[in-house]
Parts: structure tokens; C-alpha cells; sequence
């Protein structure tokens, strides 16, 4: 196997952390510590709630833009500071190119969510709660961000690798959307009379990511066992989704004339 | 630039920096005050449909859950025994928590309370209480809290001593629901609301719950039940009394001197009981003991 995208991946994070991008870490920190003062005070009985359900959601936000407004420049980047020039000279193919920033960017958000993770551990301490079992279940959500991430991040790349960063963010935000609500499209088309429309949404529902698959955010919050074999479907949903779009993006960019 | 010019440009900004954020806060205060006299500050919910609020959430539904339960606490705070207040949100504020996160068990329980309270402690509502804690039981069947909470609802509030004695005992069956729940159940459905089962009640809310303002409101009920107890029995010591001398006791001192009290009793607060004229035994106007309403309804304490 290749073994030429690894350098590219590993200054694709150099240069994610040479831009300051995991400054948002303080933000999450500054979150985290808010909410375990606040929340107390403020409301009654949620203060293990807050802490999780506020701690996971931002990992999710946080790493939803980084992975969209990186990953979008990802390409264009290279081209516009004309690096990709003197990289393509190298015996780097354009595929290796695209998998190493892919795998670049994800290692930084794994990294970032590792990091907020161990941050979300320290409110849930500081909130005066003794870890329990059922805390190892806030790490498949957070599993389940990752695997999300890694999709949203595969969708921005392989826009990015034939449109503008601008409508590359617009279409993996309407790509996003789009997946999130999978569900109420297949039903809005049950609702119809019409076969012709109900066959459509369904075409949809099973064409498009459904980003919902991701979401452990309440079931980890309640402490509700997450069944292994759900894990092992949505990684491989992930995994199957993210090649077919690697795949599709390289295929773009090996056509794509950089003159 | 020299050092001098550099160090004066340092100390402009620091000085600037401050001002300006100064004059900002304090033009706020005056556009807030203008605001207010123009358009008075309402409480109110631009989305009224769970439903919808959960379709817009993206998925983030619990964390909106956790804000709209935190609205639901300061909504209910802020108008807590305020004379006037009503409490028209509450139930939407309610109903779109449990909607967006149908498992936060706190949000039933309290929520119930919210609403059931009479008066200026509540929204006086205990059939939507019922509604409340009922759909919590259809969302989270193995939580015996919740059946609990509706024997409670039930017993207290409604007065159908029956369906109290159902709720104590699904929650008895329910896994981990203490077993006490069936003798109180079968002592509910035997005895219904006498004094003595209410007291039971009271004491296990007192015992078994963390909350310090849920253990205060218990106690101030639990000593309002033992003065009505009391009370009780001195209504009977007086009609003795009036049996042998033609006339109602005018104090505890004349039945101390007849024999027919050892001591001089005191309320749960210490302060000694009176009569009226009609012989009844009350609180001390000094005592801050305050009997729960519709205690009249219940049946004399069983011994």
C-alpha cells in the first residue's frame, strides 16, 4: 500500500494547528466551566444533564465547522498559494494528495474532539459526580461525532475538488441539512397520494447521508445502552459512505486540469 | 516610531479600550430603559408546537430540552407565591421539554408539582399534572417514581383515593419500586385520605427525596397534618369535658385542672393550643403552623 498520502496528512494537521485552530479548544473550555458554575443555580436537577448534553453538542458544532470550512479549502487552498504545483511534481498521485488532506483534517478533529472530550470528563468531575459504567456510553457519542465528522468532512473535500470554497460550503451545508431531516422527507412522500413522489423521497432518503444515524447525544445524556451491533452498522455506513466519496472526489480530480 | 510614541499609543488604548465598553454598557442601560417604557417586557413563546421546535432543533434536541426546562424553572420562580401571577406558559414550556427530551424524568416530577400547586405556588392545574406524568409513564415505563408521583397527584389533589391506590401499586412492581408501596396502596384504597395515610405519605416524600425545598414543603405538611391530628384530639377531650360540666373548656388549663390532660400540648412549633368559645382546639395565633387546606374533606384519623 502507498504510503505517500501519510506526509501529506501529517502537514495538512501541522498547518491546522499553525492556524491557530485548535484555539476553539479554549471556547469549549470556557463553555464547559460556564455551564458546571451556572447550571446549579439555575435550573434543577439537569446539572449532569447540561454538562453532557452541552459538552457533546458543542464537540458536534465545533467539529461540524472546522470540518466544513476546512474542508472546503482544502483543495483550493493548494491551488490559490500554488503549493499543489510543486507537490504534484513529487511521485504523489492526485488520489494520494486527496486521501492524505482528508486524512490530515480528520486526525485534527480527532485530536480537537479527544481533547474537548477530556474536557467534558473534567466538568462531569468538577459538577461533583463519581464516573459511573454507563459514562463509557458519552465515548460512542462522541465515537458517533467522530464517525459524523469524518463524513461531513469526505462531503466538503469532494466539493471542494471541483467548485469554489464558497458553494462548496453551500452544498455540503444543503448536503447536511439535507441528511438530517432524511427521515421526515421519506415520510412527507408517505403522506403523498402520489406513488411517483413517494418513490422519489424514498430515493432520497436512501441516496442521501442520514445524519441522524449519529446522533447517542440523548441516549448517552439518559445512560441508555447502545446496542454494539448499531456501532459496528454506522461505522461501517461511515466507512462505505466516506470511500464511495473519496473515490468520486479523486475521480474529479484526476480529470481536473490545473493549468 | 520611537519608544516614547509607542508607549503613548499603549496607554491611549488602554485608556480608549475601557471608555469606549463603558459608554457602550451605559447607552444600553438607557436604550433598555427606553425599550421598557415603550413596549413593557412580556413573557411569551414564539413557537408554541413541540413538534416543530423539535424538527428545528437539528438533532440537538436534548441541549434544547435542558434550555427550555431551565426556562420552565425561572418561568416558575419568578412568579412563585407573587400575589397576581399566573402561570399560562407553564404548561407549554412543560410539554415542549418532555417533547424534545421524553426521558428527563425531572422535568415530570417537578413539572407536576409546578402545575399542581394551588394558588400563588402554582398553577393550580392537577389535571394536567395528571397529563404530564402520565405521558412520562408511557415514555419511561421501568421509572416507579413516576407511578408514585401519580398515586401522589391522585391521592392529594384529586381525592380518588381508588386510582391513588392503582398508581402506589404499578409503582410497587415497577423494578426497583420499594415494596412499602403496596402497604400504602392497600392502606389508601381501605382507608382513603384519613390523616394517618397521609402522614405516611408525607413522611416517605420527606425521607426519600434530596431536594431541599421539596423536604421543607414535606415537613411544613407534616407538622400542619399533626397539628390538625392534635386539634382533632382536643376537640374530643372538649366534648368530654362539656359532657361533665354543661360547657365547652375556655382553656387547656381547665382541662389540666379536670383531669382530663396531663400536660399542656403544643404544636410541632411548640407553641400551646387554644379554644374558642365553640370549644374547638386551634392554633396559636403566634404559631407559623399552617393546617393544609381541604383537610376538611379527609376522614377523622383512624386509631
Amino acid at each position: 500500500m502507498s504510503t505517500a498520502p501519510m506526509p501529506v496528512a501529517v502537514n495538512t494537521f501541522r498547518e491546522a494547528v499553525r492556524d491557530r485552530v485548535l484555539y476553539n479548544l479554549v471556547f469549549f473550555a470556557l463553555l464547559m466551566i460556564g455551564a458546571a458554575i451556572l447550571v446549579g443555580q439555575i435550573s434543577i436537577g439537569i446539572d449532569r444533564l447540561v454538562i453532557i448534553n452541552l459538552g457533546l453538542s458543542a464537540i458536534s458544532v465545533f467539529g461540524l465547522v472546522m470540518a466544513i470550512f476546512i474542508g472546503v479549502g482544502l483543495v483550493s487552498k493548494e491551488i490559490e498559494k500554488r503549493t499543489l504545483y510543486s507537490l504534484l511534481a513529487q511521485p504523489v498521485r492526485r488520489w494520494e494528495f486527496l486521501v492524505g488532506k482528508y486524512a490530515g483534517l480528520v486526525l485534527t478533529l480527532v485530536v480537537n474532539t479527544s481533547f474537548m472530550t477530556l474536557g467534558l470528563a473534567a466538568a462531569l468531575f468538577y459538577v461533583g459526580r463519581p464516573f459511573v459504567r454507563s459514562d463509557a456510553l458519552i465515548l460512542v457519542a462522541v465515537y458517533f461525532i467522530l464517525l459524523e465528522l469524518a463524513l461531513v468532512t469526505a462531503i466538503a473535500l469532494f466539493f471542494s475538488c471541483f467548485s469554489t470554497p464558497m458553494l462548496s460550503t453551500l452544498f455540503t451545508l444543503g448536503i447536511y441539512v439535507t441528511g438530517i431531516f432524511a427521515s421526515d422527507i421519506r415520510e412527507f412522500g408517505d403522506l403523498t397520494k402520489s406513488p411517483g413522489l413517494k418513490a422519489l423521497t424514498r430515493v432520497i432518503y436512501y441516496l442521501v447521508p442520514n445524519f441522524h444515524n449519529f446522533n447517542a447525544i440523548a441516549a448517552a445524556s439518559h445512560g441508555e445502552a447502545i446496542p454494539l451491533v448499531l456501532v459496528a452498522q454506522n461505522t461501517l455506513y461511515a466507512a462505505l459512505y466516506i470511500t464511495l466519496l473519496l473515490v468520486a472526489a479523486s475521480a474529479v480530480f484526476s480529470r481536473r486540469n490545473l493549468k | 516610531m520611537t519608544g516614547t510614541m509607542q508607549m503613548r499609543s499603549l496607554w491611549s488604548v488602554l485608556i480608549a479600550v475601557p471608555s469606549l465598553f463603558a459608554s457602550i454598557a451605559l447607552l444600553q442601560m438607557r436604550i433598555d430603559a427606553e425599550t421598557r417604557s415603550i413596549a413593557p417586557q412580556k413573557d411569551d413563546l414564539l413557537l408554541r408546537s413541540p413538534a416543530a421546535i423539535q424538527k428545528m432543533s437539528f438533532g440537538y434536541d436534548s441541549l434544547l430540552a435542558d434550555i427550555y426546562w431551565t426556562r420552565a424553572v425561572q418561568y416558575y420562580g419568578a412568579r412563585f407565591n407573587t400575589k397576581g401571577a399566573t402561570y399560562e406558559l407553564l404548561w407549554p414550556l412543560l410539554d415542549i421539554t418532555t417533547t424534545l427530551d421524553p426521558k428527563m424524568i425531572v422535568a415530570y416530577r417537578f413539572g407536576a408539582i409546578f402545575l399542581s400547586e394551588k394558588g400563588t405556588a402554582g398553577a393550580g392545574r392537577p389535571d394536567l399534572a395528571i397529563e404530564l406524568v402520565k405521558r412520562g409513564i408511557a415514555a419511561n415505563p421501568d421509572e416507579w417514581h413516576l407511578d408514585y408521583d401519580l398515586g401522589f397527584l391522585y391521592y392529594w389533589r384529586i381525592k380518588d383515593y381508588e386510582s391513588a391506590a392503582k398508581s402506589f401499586l404499578a409503582a410497587s412492581k415497577k423494578p426497583n419500586g420499594p415494596q412499602w408501596l403496596a402497604v400504602t396502596a392497600a392502606r389508601v384504597a381501605q382507608k382513603g385520605g384519613s390523616l394517618e395515610t397521609s402522614r405516611i405519605i408525607w413522611s416517605e416524600i420527606y425521607e426519600s427525596n434530596k431536594d431541599p425545598k421539596i423536604r421543607e414543603r414535606a415537613l411544613e405538611t407534616l407538622q400542619g397534618l399533626k397539628a390538625a391530628q392534635d386539634e382533632m384530639g382536643l376537640d374530643q377531650i372538649a366534648a368530654e369535658y362539656q359532657k361533665r360540666f354543661g360547657r365547652f373548656p375556655a382553656s387547656v388549663a381547665e382541662l389540666r385542672s379536670a383531669g382530663l390532660l396531663n400536660g399542656v400540648p403544643v404544636d410541632p412549633l411548640g407553641y400551646p393550643y387554644v379554644f374558642g368559645p365553640d370549644g374547638k382546639a386551634a392554633l396559636n395565633p403566634d404559631s407559623a403552623v399552617v393546617i393544609p387546606q381541604d383537610l376538611n374533606s379527609l376522614p377523622a384519623p383512624s386509631h
